[in-house]
């Protein structure tokens, strides 16, 4: 187990940069988790990790030490690879106990925590297999064995649960989050799913086109997100992002939407003070689904909670919840309503918009102000 | 009839047509085999009088005998075993030689890509295509600097290197499909580059070493040329003292013994075949089903 600092790391290949100026250090025990859309150069930047990719410029360091040119095996660390990559003609236990055997560790300690790691993984009958005769969660579960007899300082994910099925999936899940609490291991793991990702991080790395959007724990990148991207990418459904014009209001500063019925709705924005400099000009107002519900299940004493009467577009029940859906300033907007508040499509209703939880954006940098 | 029956009974037509067809061209393809084989259990008499495609009267192994241990190659009469020999101490060391260096430039044409790695691939595989004519001059000057005219080891010099080409190209579409994140893992678990070649790499080559070992087998095993070339006298393969058996009758043709030897000088190629044909389709098949 390790600290990871990645400082200004660059990568290109020939003239095109694939990652730019990457910034991220995390402490012993985390669970960073690089999440972005394809092509956003989270595989590359963890193949730099491991050492199987070459570091263009900048400097890596595994537990204080840089380890920019050190070969992949001197590093200590372990990786589950998307495909699994269990060697096709050694059985389970050889495929665990390679690494070792490599490292010249002798057999029966080998056998031993091979042993061990299988009786954790619940894969001891497995182990004379050949991963040709196994099913896609048991060599998951393999890959998984192999990267843990290691014990290396650090482990690396490479999307190891996106050839699972859905229900696999979640499983599979909740169990890397065991272990990760049962070991207090170093992880870093790369998935283009933003449920994994906020399910399992206790560092979220959000990446985009080869740069870095935003580092920090799920709760501040979910609550605050850096910019327009991160808002929408985290979060399902994505946050809402609504026109609007800041505008003087009473005391404060309130943000005007245009409504597709009835005149404009104003929103009094907390922390006025913060946001002087806007008034009149426009902004992106960002807010959750869940943080716009019916008046019952608003929180009663939050001074910050405003209700307005909206037309109701759509209504997508989900059974727990249902997505009401209505236009406020032109763009379709999703709030998250109990499935008996009685929403109707084509009726008015009221909404009620916990403003402590919005975001505003600037329209044209598209960062948060 | 109804419809039905009209098209299963076409269909059974068609079916008796095509079978008859190939069984038929299949006894033509195999009728001078059948000669051969027959010819040589045959004595010199019985083959005086004509009918070449009859059983022998008297079947005897007496031909084959003296083909291997008596008859004349040349001036000398002890048969064509020390040749034969020669071929194996030829066509051995030269098929693994072979194979092995195929195999370990497929692993690093494919693995360990390096600037300008596709020329040297396309250049190997240019060296397939030189005609053998072409280097006959050099080849002996080369043999010659180095002492080894004359000698199977010279031969085995020659066989590896031609046969480079063919066992890279073979060697490299194999590996181009096989998954590179395995390479990867086994070098995060700590093996080395010839580690990963012998421990995960070859022993997931089978199908490939098999179409490799035919192929190299039957081309060297079946050539004249060089041998003829760089190997004439006592140290001369098989093909060569086949050759000359058939060409140092004295009086008298002997076509049983003739026949006799040429089986003999088939008979490897045609081994390794029943052996290993099986692979060899499902390895000729199996880089192309993947890619």
């Amino acid at each position: 187990m390790a600290s990871l600092e990645i400082r200004d790391v660059c990568k290109s290949y020939g003239n095109v940069e694939v990652l730019k100026h990457i910034n991220i250090a995390i402490d012993d025990g985390d669970f960073l988790v690089l999440v972005g859309p394809s092509g956003c150069g989270k595989s590359t930047l963890l193949s730099m990790i491991a050492g199987l990719d070459e570091i263009t410029s900048g400097e890596l360091l595994i537990d204080k030490q840089v380890v920019n040119d050190l070969h992949p095996s001197q590093r200590d660390i372990a990786m589950v690879f998307q495909s699994y990559a269990l060697y096709p003609n050694m059985s389970v236990e050889k495929n665990i106990a390679f690494g070792l055997e490599m490292r010249g560790m002798p057999k029966p300690e080998r056998d031993k925590r091979v042993k061990d790691v299988s009786q954790m993984l619940q894969i001891e009958p497995l182990l004379k297999r050949k991963p040709a005769q196994l099913s896609g969660g048991q060599r998951q579960r393999v890959a998984m064995g192999r990267a843990l007899v290691r014990e290396p300082k650090i482990f690396l994910f490479d999307e190891p649960l996106s050839n699972l099925d859905a229900k696999l999936r979640v499983d599979m899940r909740t169990e890397i989050k065991k272990l990760h609490q049962r070991l207090g291991a170093t992880i870093v793991y790369v998935t283009h799913d933003q449920i994994e990702a906020m399910t399992l991080a206790t560092r979220i790395a959000i990446m985009k086109a080869g740069v870095l959007q935003q580092l920090g724990t799920p709760q501040e990148v979910y609550d605050t997100p850096n910019n327009i991207f991160v808002a929408s990418f985290m979060g399902s459904p994505s946050m809402n992002l609504i026109p609007a014009t800041l505008a003087a209001h009473q005391n404060g500063i309130a943000a005007r939407v245009s409504r597709s019925q009835g005149n404009d709705l104003l929103l009094p924005i907390p922390h006025p003070e913060r946001y002087q400099s806007w008034v009149d000009k426009p902004i992106i107002l960002g807010i959750r689904p869940e943080a716009i519900t019916d008046t019952g299940s608003a929180e009663p004493n939050n001074p910050w909670v405003f209700q307005a009467d909206c037309h109701v577009d759509v209504t997508e029940p989900t059974g727990a919840d249902v997505y009401v859906l209505t236009s406020l300033g032109k763009k379709e907007m999703v709030s998250r309503m109990r499935s008996n508040c009685g929403a109707v499509a084509g009726q008015s209703t009221a909404f009620a918009f916990n403003m402590a939880k919005a975001v505003l954006f600037d329209p044209h940098t598209e960062n948060r102000i | 009839m109804t419809n039905q029956e009209v098209k299963v009974s076409s269909g059974r037509f068609w079916r008796v047509l095509i079978y008859t067809t190939l069984i038929v061209f299949a006894a033509f393809y195999l009728l001078p085999l059948f000669v051969m084989v027959i010819t040589s259990f045959k004595e010199l008499d019985e083959l005086r009088q004509g009918n070449m495609l009859s059983l022998p009267i008297h079947w005897t192994t007496a031909a084959w005998q003296k083909a291997w241990g008596s008859a004349c190659v040349g001036l000398t009469c002890e048969g064509i075993n020390g040749y034969f020999w020669n071929s194996i101490k030829m066509v051995v060391p030269s098929v693994i030689i072979s194979t092995l260096l195929g195999a370990i430039n497929g692993y690093v044409l494919t693995k360990w890509r390096f600037k300008g790695d596709r020329w040297i691939f396309a250049l190997m595989l240019f060296g397939c295509f030189i005609p053998f004519q072409i280097v006959l001059i050099p080849m002996s000057q080369v043999l010659g600097t180095l002492g080894l005219s004359g000698t199977t080891t010279g031969l085995v010099l020659v066989h590896v290197t031609y046969g480079i080409g063919f066992a890279t190209l073979f060697f490299r579409n194999y590996y181009a499909a096989f998954p590179t994140e395995l390479v990867k893992a086994a070098m995060i678990d700590g093996a080395s580059f010839f580690g990963i070649f012998w421990r995960i790499l070859l022993p997931s080559s089978g199908p490939i070493i098999v179409v490799t070992v035919i192929w190299q087998f039957t081309n060297i095993w079946n050539d004249f040329l060089f041998g003829a070339s760089f190997a004439a006298g006592e140290s001369a393969p098989m093909t060569v003292a086949l050759n000359n058996l058939v060409n140092s009758s004295t009086g008298v043709k002997e076509y049983n013994v003739d026949m006799a030897a040429a089986m003999i000088a088939a008979l490897p190629t045609l081994l390794v075949y029943v052996v290993a044909g099986r692979y060899f389709v499902r390895g000729l098949m199996a880089g192309s089903v993947k890619g």
